[in-house]
């Protein structure tokens, strides 16, 4: 008996793996394990058997069906795969390289709004945060606070656009820096941006435009902090780049300077200019002017400041190669989908 | 300010001192002086050679144009060159400068070989302005009989040929003192290591007349003109000035006149010290008077034209009647004219906010007040009127009355100021400087100074510079003079512990403007300033505007009440270009007048969005429907949910002049109107726009809905029981709204309604007329246990019931 079963085993494998289709593996399915098949029948020879023999037997065959049903699971799955690939075989393949067609249209900021992110992202993660001021203001805050009493030629400087006196565009984010240090106490370390008016118009003004200023009040700050901060915004925005400091006149700061980036390919060894023009100008900067701390109730004795601001679209500009100043305000959309 | 550097070699103790030009820029440049540009007014004419017109031809394409044949070899026989020329006053024959093929002239023209309308032109004749030898000039310049030809030219110029370099340069508001050829040579000596050369003290020749005999001086008050210094001079012969004098003044620019008027200008440059001539024959009171305008009067200038005095304008009387606008210009009725024969000399102060207030409100900003509104110096002021007497009298002889009349009143003061090392460091980071450095960085630029202790040094403050009045003035002189470079760079101590402000503001618009991104939007930025014309198509001409005082033009002059206008500007200007398929937006604010705001204006930030042509993009798929109402309101909504908790209302409008009457919303906040969704109205869209596609549009006041930003959110665990959805299709009369449906189908379903979605709305052939068909999708589930059929059956039955109650709605067989 056990032979017998051993034999079938033996048999039966051989048929199930070598099966052609499904249609034969089915019937050797009915063959083997249906109502009337071999192991079946086998089971109903058990009761001639004497006890002994029945377990050894029974249990033999019990695995034997467990072998037969996972023979006949894998060669289906290897039969049903076989089919699949033959159908997709012949199946057509799609052109790749057509366009997705997920719905939705991409957007975009601004160019100015980039830079501005870009730049305000540099400065938070060192330790700047973000405070905010109105448009409209006061000659207060946008010039006597800032150390430019009227009729101080510096006014020159910034043709302002007035509602009505005292009332005005605000020609600079500075008056941010006396509000801010106004409400807050020192130390401090404070950035500020956003739209500024002067009354010009031509291929490098516009008479609105984006301005980013920080300042930084301690008791430990000088203009050697001042050049380090510097470096890291640019570092930020353009890469590692040489700076130069030159002395410039701002009544709000004192020593003040301006800030050129060394642009263009035109560097020797030592870091210097081949050509001045390739010195650009990226902003103006300078130590807080003592009557500007005085003012807001800060003593100068005490404190030191440091204040820069850097003309947003100017960045662009160079940063895109965007030369024309008035093309950031047409917002042309074949300007705008670049960015 | 135009400096020249052939000028400025008279003030070098080393005239002859070698200047590189590109790197005296530098220096200048980085001690803040800076240089604009550099000219060498005699460059290129080394290729401009004399040469002889020997034939002309008429250009046979141009009537305008002439052919000649112009020799510029002595040698007999020479080749002649072939030169096409535009001017009609040449004859064969004459002598004229040719600008040979690779002259670079004055004015910038390269001379290259080219055709002229046809014609073969090989170098160019040229007039006097062409080669910068003259302001104006008719036709080609004409060379005298002896010229050798081939020579250069300016060889033959004499005089006005010079190999002098100009500096043009840009100076800052607080360096007056560098309006003057002293100034700059003080500024300038130490970098070519010479020294400044103080001019001599002027020599003439007093006459026996004492100049009081002759005027007097009152000055009414001192404050205004704190010294004012008055010399008579007689035997004046008007004529020409020098070819040296008027060298010296076109080389900065300034056009001569006559002797006395180049003289006073030239020792205004010498020193910054402006001075005017009076006509003596029209001092006929005998004073002259110094004092503020007492009422509002019309003066005539010297220049022809008639400024509106005010009382406090500082004016100069002969007695009462004005003559001269103090330090801004003289009056017409006082010149010096060509039969003058006597002056009187002016040389004086004044003050500077004065001096700017009435140049600024006349709009005049002349040589002398540019330097008087910023502070000039009050001690040259009697050295300079006794450099112009002593020119006068080197000129022609003139006869200088003595003693000059001298107000200086107030004295002239040098105030010391203690300078600390400590401070040096502290401000500018400057660690290694002594006293002795510093002490000799000031005395290089003529600042005298000594030591007090070991970290103080005592400096006096020289009238010259007006600009150093305390002791930050001087630390960042130090700090310039010793180089900006030779700062250290350090990294400051920060802290995120410092005191801080409120971020949220700008934190709110930055993730606006990012969902407006995710949204597919381009973001553009538009200029806060419009036209009336703009606000008032749109019908936002609001009578809140805030208008600008003094517009650069009427599209720049009122401030923007909403963004919309904006942003139709922008569609028509890509729809101009063939641009399809718009979808931009700005966030940015708007402005209305608000008396009770510190400024007077509120500022509000808004949203606005734009969307033109496909619902979405086209692809190779095929195309969808135009954008409708519906696409503005779902743009409008994510940018709500996203960024706020806020639920909003939306009424019907039908009276905006922007809005297409049935296809606009009000957005509300409560009861709050927030903003406005819809289509632009179609006579807008004709005749503005000049499209034929739908255009929507909403605008929403951001500022309105920042104290519900989204900052948190309560979360609640999703029912574990299956949910069973219904579908209900109404009909009902067309006006009536689906939010008022669903309010009702919201109040009646009971808290076990946990969506109701609306998966259609129509109208047309298969409704009768006047109705409309709404479907809603209702889901009902518990948190605690699976619904029963029945329960649901029931809900389902009271809603239909509240419904056709309510609004009329009749269930429609599905």
């Amino acid at each position: 008996m056990i032979d017998n079963i051993q034999r079938i085993q033996e048999e039966a494998r051989g048929r199930i793996t070598s099966a052609p289709d499904t249609g034969e593996l089915d019937r050797l399915r009915v063959h083997y394990l249906g109502k009337k098949g071999l192991i079946t029948s086998l089971l109903t020879q058990l009761r001639d058997l004497t006890p002994e023999k029945r377990k050894e037997a029974g249990a033999l065959l019990n695995k034997v069906k467990e072998d037969f049903e996972s023979c006949f699971t894998s060669r289906q799955g290897e039969l049903e795969r076989v089919q699949v690939e033959q159908e997709l075989k012949s199946s057509p393949r799609l052109d790749v390289t057509l366009p997705g067609t997920y719905a939705m249209t991409s957007g975009s900021l601004h160019p100015v709004t980039r830079v501005l992110d870009e730049a305000i992202a540099a400065l938070r993660q060192v330790g700047f945060s973000v405070a905010t001021g109105p448009e409209v203001e006061l000659e207060f805050f946008n010039f006597e606070a800032l150390n430019t009493p009227e009729h101080h030629p510096a006014r020159d400087m910034q043709d302002t656009f007035y509602i009505e006196k005292p009332v005005l565009l605000r020609s600079h984010t500075s008056p941010v820096q006396i509000r801010a240090m106004k409400s807050l106490k020192p130390p401090l370390q404070i950035i500020s941006f956003g739209k500024v008016y002067r009354s010009d118009y031509d291929q490098t003004h516009t008479p609105m435009f984006h301005q980013l200023e920080g300042f930084m009040v301690s008791e430990s700050v000088s203009f050697a902090d001042l050049k380090g901060v510097m470096h890291y915004v640019v570092k930020e925005l353009f890469g590692e780049r040489p700076l130069r400091f030159r002395p410039s006149f701002f009544p709000f700061v004192e020593p003040g300077a301006e800030v050129d980036m060394l642009w263009g390919e035109s560097v020797d060894k030592k870091s210097k200019a081949t050509n001045p023009s390739d010195w650009l100008e990226i902003g103006g900067c300078g130590m807080i002017h003592p009557n500007v701390l005085r003012g807001v109730g800060y003593n100068p004795d005490k404190y030191t400041g440091f204040a820069f601001g850097l003309g947003l679209e100017r960045i662009a500009m160079l940063k895109y190669g965007m030369g024309d100043i008035r093309a950031y305000f047409e917002n042309d959309r074949r300007m705008l989908e670049q960015f | 300010m135009q400096l020249s550097i052939s000028w400025l070699r008279d003030y070098l103790q080393k005239p002859d001192v070698k200047i590189v030009a590109a790197d005296l820029s530098e220096k200048l440049t980085m001690r803040g002086i800076q240089v604009g540009a550099i000219r060498q007014p005699s460059a290129g004419l080394e290729s401009v050679v004399v040469g002889r017109i020997d034939k002309i031809d008429p250009h046979p394409n141009a009537d305008r144009l002439q052919v000649t044949r112009t020799v510029i070899s002595p040698e007999p026989g020479a080749e002649p060159l072939q030169i096409v020329c535009g001017a009609r006053n040449i004859a064969e024959g004459d002598l004229v400068p040719v600008a040979i093929i690779g002259a670079s002239l004055p004015g910038g023209i390269k001379i290259k070989k080219s055709a002229i309308r046809g014609v073969e032109s090989s170098g160019m004749l040229c007039s006097a302005k062409e080669l910068g030898i003259d302001e104006t000039s008719e036709g080609i310049l004409q060379l005298p009989k002896h010229a050798v030809l081939g020579e250069p030219v300016s060889k033959l110029l004499g005089g006005k040929q010079n190999e002098d370099t100009i500096f043009e340069l840009e100076l800052t508001a607080n360096r007056p003192d560098c309006l003057s050829m002293i100034g700059l040579a003080r500024e300038i000596s130490p970098l070519l290591k010479t020294k400044i050369r103080d001019p001599k003290p002027a020599r003439f020749r007093m006459s026996q007349h004492r100049t009081s005999s002759i005027i007097k001086v009152e000055v009414e008050d001192p404050v205004l003109c704190p010294r004012y210094v008055a010399r008579v001079i007689d035997e004046i012969k008007i004529g020409e000035s020098s070819d040296w004098m008027k060298q010296r003044l076109e080389s900065v620019g300034l056009r001569p006149i006559n002797n006395v008027v180049d003289i006073t200008n030239f020792v205004m440059f010498e020193y910054g010290q402006p001075l005017h001539a009076f006509d003596l024959r029209r001092i006929q009171s005998g004073t002259v008077r110094v004092g503020p305008c007492k009422e509002a009067q019309d003066f005539t200038l010297l220049d022809g034209s008639v400024a509106k005095l005010e009382p406090g304008d500082i004016m100069i009387f002969d007695g009462d009647r004005p003559i001269a606008l103090a330090g801004i210009m003289g009056g017409l009725n006082s010149q010096v004219v060509a039969d003058t024969t006597a002056i009187v000399l002016e040389s004086a102060t004044f003050h500077p906010q004065q001096i700017r207030k009435t140049a600024k409100r006349l709009g005049l900003s002349t040589e002398a007040s540019k330097r008087f509104e910023k502070t000039s110096d009050i001690a040259v002021v009697a050295s300079a009127s006794d450099r112009a007497a002593g020119l006068l009298q080197d000129t022609f002889n003139a006869n200088v009355y003595h003693p000059a009349i001298d107000t200086n009143e107030f004295g002239v003061k040098e105030p010391v100021v203690a300078l600390d090392m400590r401070d040096v460091k502290r401000i500018a980071g400057l660690t290694q400087l002594t006293v002795e450095n510093v002490s000799e960085l000031l005395e290089s630029i003529g600042i005298s100074s000594h030591r007090k202790s070991t970290n103080v040094l005592s400096v006096r403050l020289p009238t010259f510079r007006a600009d150093l009045r305390e002791s930050i003035d001087l630390i960042e002189e130090v700090a310039r003079l010793n180089g900006y470079d030779s700062i250290p760079l350090k990294y400051p101590t920060s802290s995120a512990m410092y005191d801080r402000p409120e971020e949220t503001r700008y934190e709110f618009e930055r993730t606006a403007k990012q969902i407006l991104v995710g949204l597919g939007l381009r973001e553009t930025i538009h200029y806060s300033f419009t036209s009336e014309e703009s606000l008032r198509r749109c019908g936002v001409l609001s009578e809140h505007r805030v208008v600008l005082q003094n517009p650069l033009s009427e599209e720049m002059k009122v401030m923007r009440t909403s963004l919309l206008p904006s942003l139709l500007e922008t569609y028509r200007y890509n729809h101009n270009r063939q641009i399809a398929n718009q979808r931009i937006f700005e966030v940015a604010n708007i402005y209305r007048s608000e008396p009770r705001a510190e400024t007077k204006v509120k500022e509000t930030i808004h949203a606005s969005v734009l969307i033109s042509g496909q619902q979405l993009p086209e692809t190779w798929r095929g195309k969808s429907g135009p954008v409708d109402f519906f696409q503005a309101k779902g743009a409008l909504e994510s940018l709500v949910h996203q960024l706020t908790t806020a639920t909003l209302n939306f009424a019907p409008t039908s009276n905006h002049t922007l809005f297409h009457p049935n296809r606009a919303a009000s957005i509300r906040l409560g009861d709050r109107e927030i903003g406005q969704v819809g289509e632009v109205h179609p006579i807008i869209r004709d005749n503005y726009l000049k499209t034929t596609e739908a255009v929507v549009l909403f605008e929403i006041n951001l500022g309105a809905l920042r104290k519900l930003e989204k900052t948190s959110v309560v979360f609640r665990t999703p029912s574990k029981f299956p949910a069973i959805e219904v579908d209900l299709a109404f009909l009902i009369d067309r006006d009536v709204t689906s939010a008022a449906l669903q309010k009702s189908i919201e109040a009646s379903a009971g808290a076990l309604l946990t969506s109701c979605f609306i998966f259609d709305s129509y109208e047309g052939e298969r409704v009768a007329a006047g109705k409309r068909s709404i479907g809603f999708r209702l889901g009902f589930s518990s948190l605690e246990r699976t619904l029963q059929d029945s329960e649901v059956a029931s809900l389902k039955t009271k809603v239909i019931e509240t419904l056709k109650d309510q609004h009329s709605a009749t269930l429609r067989d599905s």
